[in-house]
């Protein structure tokens, strides 16, 4: 797997496209545990930019039973799906 | 496995073909698993040419979905927490909430209801939740047609009735409907507001307006025509010094005088329930007042037949006014003699000591007090008397003259059954 991983003080950015479901969850929930502290006490976020459409309903599903909260935007020919902890002015 | 030696003995060993056959078992084991979790996780099953084999192990699905689970049970966990939190808080605010809050499913069975409720309407009523609120709120065996609940539930609209006796009490209640997720409605919050002592308030504020009023329009009129009836009355007398009137015209003077002295009469209650005076405490015996008053009566009863007996026990002397005390024993007196007027009777007054108290008691066997006009007995100009035999006023200015004494005046009478007013005095000042 070629996954690209890119990580600044905010952001966790991880590029999993040409990765299809599940290996796109199992991927991502790797990435959400490995930063779990990241996330929740340092308030990151995880940035996951998919091409896969079902990993847009799969990862929210799963981030979410996790207590996070999600977000999805769909840019050019991808989708952007943010994970990180609830404040102002993000919706689940 | 391929047999190895190992304290001296022999173990057999596997060929490669075993060894082959056994990791595939192994990571057909590991993938079926995988999929399992994975499809607890909500997803898909993993594909071969997703992943392949040696991927998978590499990428250690099980151990990801196991750590993904330790946060799943530790968010459960915190929402747990959250949420009992806050309903221990919700309880708190439903307990002690100062109105009754009761929440009505769609049998109107109560669902639940916080302690105001029970304390209010529920009271010594065992295991509330599950039996119908009409039986435990109203006492009755259906809803009554005016069941605010009933409305909200069929109307989807919260109701609201200002003013509604139940058990005795003076409630406001308000119903809003209880929905679920998809709108629909599946029963209804009903909350009791008690507003028994607003409503005694309120009704003592009218009436206490109202006798203002009326005092100030009697104290008008009293003041106008004493004079006229005083010129009457003198004139009239002097008619009478005269020696040239004949004997039918003195007679007729007679009846202005006694007409004129009547209207004085009137005048003076009207007087007095206009001007009533602040008690003057002292000192006194009851039993005194009792006697002066039955003295004052004697000629009221005098040529008909109305027997009128004491039972004054040795009651303590208390904080009084005697002057008001002896008209209020006067008015009740004369009300009782007046309604036995041609068909004769017995009263009785009695006078005993109750716990430091003094409780005065006049019981007539007369015609008794009619259910409907026992609560207005007591309001000004309020009479069944026919026209020119009462004003009305008498057991209003007792009423009065007794809440001065901190007193409550009392009657019960049913009629044909004839009646008992009573009132307690206790020793001491009033704060009123």
């Amino acid at each position: 797997m070629t996954d690209k991983i890119e990580i600044n003080l905010d952001t966790i950015n991880l590029d999993i496209r040409g990765q299809i479901c599940p290996a796109c969850l199992l991927i991502s929930l790797k990435e959400i545990n490995k930063h779990k502290e990241t996330l929740r006490c340092r308030g990151a976020n995880l940035v996951v930019k998919t091409d896969h459409r079902d990993a847009t309903r799969t990862i929210p599903d799963a981030a979410t039973a996790m207590g996070y909260t999600v977000s999805v935007e769909k840019k050019k020919g991808y989708y952007e799906i943010t994970v990180g902890l609830e404040h102002e002015g993000r919706q689940a | 496995m391929k047999a190895g030696r190992h304290n001296n003995r022999t173990y057999p060993t596997a060929g490669t073909e075993n060894v082959e056959g056994k990791n595939t078992v192994l990571l057909r084991y590991i993938r079926d698993k995988v999929n399992q979790l994975l499809q607890i996780m909500g997803t898909k099953p993993l594909r071969e040419e997703e992943l392949n084999d040696e991927s998978l192990i590499a990428i250690d699905p099980i151990g990801i979905i196991a750590e993904s689970f330790e946060q799943v049970l530790e968010h459960l966990k915190e929402s747990n927490r959250q949420l009992q939190l806050a309903r221990d808080y919700l309880q708190a605010v439903f307990d002690t909430a100062g109105v009754g809050i009761s929440i009505i499913d769609r049998d109107m069975r109560i669902i639940k209801c916080n302690e105001k409720q029970k304390e209010l309407l529920a009271n010594g009523i065992a295991l509330i939740e599950g039996k119908h609120c009409y039986e435990v709120y109203c006492g009755m065996d259906s809803p009554s047609l005016m069941c605010p609940a009933i409305e909200t539930l069929e109307t989807g609209r919260a109701v609201m009735l200002k003013e509604v006796t139940k058990k005795g009490r003076v409630f406001q209640i308000a119903t809003s409907p209880l929905k679920d997720k998809s709108g629909d409605i599946i029963g209804v919050v009903e909350v009791n507001m008690d507003i028994t002592e607003k409503k005694r308030a309120e009704d003592a504020m009218c009436q206490s307006e109202k006798l203002a009023a009326v005092g100030q329009l009697a104290a008008g009129i009293a003041h106008e025509l004493n004079n006229p009836l005083g010129n009457i009355l003198g004139y009239a007398k002097l008619l009478l010094m005269d020696e040239n009137p004949s004997e039918p015209q003195r007679e007729r003077v007679k009846v202005i005088v006694e007409q004129a002295k009547k209207g004085s009469g009137i005048i003076k209650s009207l007087l007095e329930f206009s001007h009533q005076k602040m008690p003057v405490f002292e000192k006194i015996s009851i039993n005194t007042c009792i006697e002066q008053a039955l003295q004052s009566l004697h000629g009221e009863t005098e040529g008909i037949n109305i027997e009128i007996s004491t039972r004054l026990g040795d009651v303590p002397h208390i904080m009084a006014d005697p002057k008001q005390m002896e008209q209020v024993v006067y008015n009740i007196l004369l009300n009782a003699v007046q309604s036995m007027e041609g068909r004769g009777g017995t009263v009785e007054v009695s006078s005993e000591s109750a716990n430091g108290s003094v409780e005065v008691t006049i019981k007539d066997d007369g015609p008794g007090i009619h259910r409907e006009h026992l609560c207005r007995i007591f309001e000004p100009f309020f009479t069944t008397k026919p026209v020119g035999k009462g004003t009305g006023l008498g057991l209003s200015i007792c009423s009065e003259i007794l809440k001065k004494h901190g007193s409550n005046i009392r009657v019960e009478s049913e009629k044909g059954k004839g009646a008992k007013f009573y009132f307690r005095l206790k020793d001491g000042i009033p704060d009123v």
